[in-house]
């Protein structure tokens, strides 16, 4: 081979490093990066498709406990894709740097939504701007939500909670309980007439 | 004769599809580390529409060439500065990336331009105010939907990559302020 002593210097290590381990897949090198290569795709799979993650706080009371529950989030409604008025999503909280909670959804773009609390008698409503979605917690005493930061830029959902996993005597499917009154409404049109 | 007669005779045929998959695998296993990297790490994008003229986009009267920018995303929510530009999506559509100028950080006073209903407003804990550094009235920033949070910034543009004679580091820190001067605005107000 005749290269120049240049090349040598800059490359030779790499031929040499290829010649010790010719033929084996078990070079150091290809190991790791397969071992790279397999951790990002784990990776984009929980940051794109589905995840898992433990629960704290009193906000979502009864729905989810102050402590100890888990919850299993898909990632294909991140961005407020195909969601509706009952869903329990994932978010980034907008007020804070790395923080995420999880809601209810009240309103969707367009929607009128009351602004305070029930309890004051309140009737000041207010229309959700396009992008956005209004949140409140189950708990609603004890609850920082769209009521404290205004509406949630669409954007910020991560995703949707799908089931409560953990602990297991009480893992079940999350069902949107407005969905539910819908279908059997029309059921009950459909039997009537 | 039938193609599966030639697949089942093996030979040449079936090490060159044996390999061709093998190959095809070796390929498809990289598109996960450059999806990660071009989400996580960096970007190359091209800038659309006037916003941010004359800063990017210069030349949008007189070309169809776009401006492209390295989009940097590692670490890109933390130390903000006034100046800075920076890709965030859109509040008022999730799926658009828009890119803009940092004004103002949390805390800050900041005098808006119309259509923003208050003259003077303070940003709120978490969040920046944005503009376009184009005239009024061609930039779609917070002036019209407010200050955005912090966690919707999807990147800083660090470099100009095109047109060459603008080829390198965009440099922020010699950003200047607005002057605070009254407006007929503050009168409206009162």
């Amino acid at each position: 081979m005749a290269r120049g002593r240049l090349f040598n210097a800059t490359f030779g290590w790499a031929r040499t490093y290829f010649q010790r381990h010719r033929g084996t897949a078990s070079a150091p090198l290809f190991v790791s990066l397969g071992t790279l290569k397999a951790i990002v795709a784990c990776h984009l799979l929980w940051e794109h498709g589905i995840s898992f993650g433990g629960a704290a706080g009193s906000s979502m009371l009864p729905t989810f406990s102050v402590y100890g529950d888990y919850l299993l989030v898909s990632k294909y409604y991140r961005r407020g894709r195909d969601l509706h008025v009952g869903d329990l999503v994932f978010y980034d909280i907008p007020i804070f740097r790395r923080a995420q909670g999880v809601k209810r959804i009240m309103g969707l773009p367009g929607d009128y939504v009351l602004h305070g609390d029930p309890d004051t008698g309140s009737q000041v409503m207010i229309q959700v701007p396009q992008g956005h979605c209004w949140i409140t917690g189950d708990n609603l005493e004890s609850s920082r939500d769209s009521r404290v930061f205004g509406p949630l830029p669409l954007a910020l959902v991560r995703g949707k909670v799908l089931a409560k996993i953990w602990p297991p005597q009480e893992a079940h499917w999350i069902r949107n309980g407005l969905e539910d009154s819908k279908s059997s409404e029309n059921d009950s049109v459909a039997l009537s007439s | 004769m039938a193609l599966s007669s030639i697949w089942r005779r093996g030979g040449w045929q079936r090490a060159f599809f044996g390999d061709l998959t093998v190959r095809l695998f070796g390929f498809a296993s990289w598109i996960p580390l450059i999806i990660w990297v071009r989400y996580n790490v960096a970007d190359i994008s091209n800038i659309h529409g006037p916003s941010m003229f004359p800063f990017l986009n210069e030349d949008i009267d007189t070309s169809w060439k776009r401006d492209v920018v390295l989009n940097w995303k590692w670490d890109c929510k933390q130390n903000l500065h006034r100046g800075m530009v920076v890709t965030f999506r859109s509040p008022y559509s999730p799926e658009t990336v828009v890119v803009k100028r940092i004004i103002a950080l949390e805390g800050d006073l900041v005098r808006t331009r119309p259509p923003y209903p208050d003259p003077v407003v303070k940003v709120p804990q978490g969040h920046v105010w944005v503009e376009g550094d184009g005239p009024e009235g061609k930039s779609i920033d917070s002036n019209t939907y407010g200050p955005i949070a912090i966690q919707l910034i999807t990147g800083r543009v660090t470099h100009i990559l095109y047109p060459w004679r603008k080829f390198g580091s965009v440099k922020w820190w010699e950003y200047k302020p607005r002057p605070w001067l009254p407006s007929s605005r503050d009168f409206e107000a009162t």
